[in-house]
């Protein structure tokens, strides 16, 4: 093991949905316990795409498209509330800036990227020129950075900006078909994503630009979440979840929930907010 | 609730065969956790993502489901394509617009269900000092904008011969020469 890279600390569970629910597994270090994996979330007459939890207050937020609306709902019981109802069309990815007490999130038909407080107060809009298809949003509060992908077909990049959406720039554009899926893993400051159409996962240090290759002949990434060497994401062809380890290249492990059906959004919920601090909460 | 003692505390689930269901512990209201394949909903009702139907023939006779026809112009990366009953497309692309993605959006022409993407829809381009109203959207068929007098061309984007002054934006004038001293 490497002695840079920290386990995830135990009562971390991974959270994806598939089919109008949230689902959890319990990780165990970095495995993922796939008998104790069960339903948090009925909500069967949704379709959910984005999941991201905030761990201050230990809420699970989430974009659904069928009546397009962000809710949450606390991890701890409790009912669903929606934070924000009007004026989204397909909302897709959402990340929690746990620091700032804010959510972003990409919209696919309204072809923006907008950020609100966590009650839904203070909505304001970041990006919306030059965007097709946002798809995932990553916040980075530490450094103060936001990541998104656009899997536009005819020309796919994956974008940064100041969390208020300044000093927006292209991070990669070549050898990119449909990048679906977005994570950063703070304690490397490595940026990875997931590309359904060239079958590849790929990480770049963001501010280096050095791209490398993880792996290849992925089938069909969808949503994606990290935690030190190992990343999680959900295949719509697998219809699974599957762990890999960056460092060693390989496929770790494959959870397939019981129901066939395609899996979408998945994020780490952790019992305790990782340390760090940002500008923001600052001043 | 078998804790009641009673012979009707245990209930068959309302769910399609397969089916599993469980208790909603605050509301006590029973839904179907693990619907067939393809479907979703308290009682597996709907229709997965990307497709559509009436698996239980709640609003007429059963329809099953089946995936998102929109004339080939959806993107299968997208989600929320069609909508889960009616199978209505959501998310058209190409410039195709209806409920099947099956006809040219507004302000373009063509024909949305040729199978090369680049024959589809094409805009309609209209020439604001030619057309009436400065309109945007032309004929979905063959592409004509709604010329001004005497204006030509797909596009409005001439004058007819014998006529001048295109950029009066009224349409365009008789030349008025004088047939003896003019070659044509």
């Amino acid at each position: 093991p490497r002695p840079d890279v920290i386990a995830p600390p135990p009562g971390t569970n991974l959270l994806f949905a598939q089919s109008g629910r949230i689902e959890h597994i319990p990780l165990e270090g970095y495995d993922m316990k796939k008998h104790d994996a069960k339903a948090v979330l009925h909500l069967p007459e949704k379709v959910i795409i984005g999941v991201a939890y905030d761990c201050v207050e230990k809420m699970v937020y989430w974009t659904e498209i069928t009546s397009p609306s962000i809710s949450k709902a606390s991890m701890l019981g409790g009912e669903p509330t929606a934070v924000i109802r009007t004026d989204l069309e397909s909302p897709e990815g959402i990340t929690i800036d746990h620091l700032g007490r804010t959510m972003f999130w990409t919209d696919s038909m309204r072809d923006r990227i907008e950020v609100a407080s966590l009650d839904g107060s203070q909505r304001r809009v970041l990006i919306d020129t030059d965007l097709v298809n946002p798809r995932a949003v990553i916040a980075d509060p530490v450094s103060g950075n936001l990541y998104w992908s656009d899997w536009n077909r005819d020309a796919p990049k994956i974008e940064t900006s100041h969390m208020d959406g300044s000093n927006r720039r292209v991070l990669v554009k070549d050898s990119l078909t449909l990048p679906n899926g977005l994570t950063y893993d703070s304690q490397s400051s490595l940026l990875c994503w997931a590309d359904a159409g060239t079958h590849k996962m790929e990480c770049m240090n963001p501010s280096r630009g050095d791209r490398s290759t993880v792996l290849e002949g992925i089938r069909y990434p969808f949503g994606m979440t990290s935690f030190g060497k190992t990343i999680y994401y959900t295949d719509w062809q697998r219809d699974a979840v599957v762990s890999v380890d960056r460092y060693a290249e390989k496929e770790t492990d494959e959870f397939q929930p019981q129901k066939r059906t395609r899996p979408y959004g998945i994020a780490a919920a952790y019992p305790q907010c990782l340390s760090g601090q940002n500008y923001c909460s600052v001043n | 609730d078998a804790t009641q003692g009673r012979p009707d505390d245990c209930q068959s689930c309302p769910c399609p065969a397969g089916a599993t269901c469980a208790v909603v512990p605050r509301t006590r209201e029973v839904v179907c956790t693990n619907c067939p394949a393809g479907t979703t909903g308290k009682r597996c009702e709907l229709c997965d993502d990307g497709f559509f139907g009436d698996p239980l023939g709640q609003n007429g006779p059963v329809r099953a489901c089946r995936a998102c026809q929109c004339s080939n112009n959806i993107d299968p990366n997208a989600v929320g394509n069609c909508d889960r009953e009616t199978g209505e497309c959501l998310k058209c692309i190409y410039n195709t617009d209806g409920f099947f993605c099956d006809h040219c959006k507004e302000g373009f022409y063509g024909n949305a269900l040729a199978s090369n993407p680049a024959d589809k829809c094409k805009a309609c381009s209209c020439s604001p000092l030619g057309t009436v109203d400065q309109q945007t959207s032309c004929s979905q068929v063959t592409g004509q904008c709604q010329c001004l007098p005497n204006v030509i061309k797909r596009d409005c984007s001439a004058c007819q011969l014998g006529f001048f002054n295109l950029q009066s934006g009224i349409g365009c004038e008789g030349c008025s020469c004088n047939s003896i001293g003019s070659t044509n």
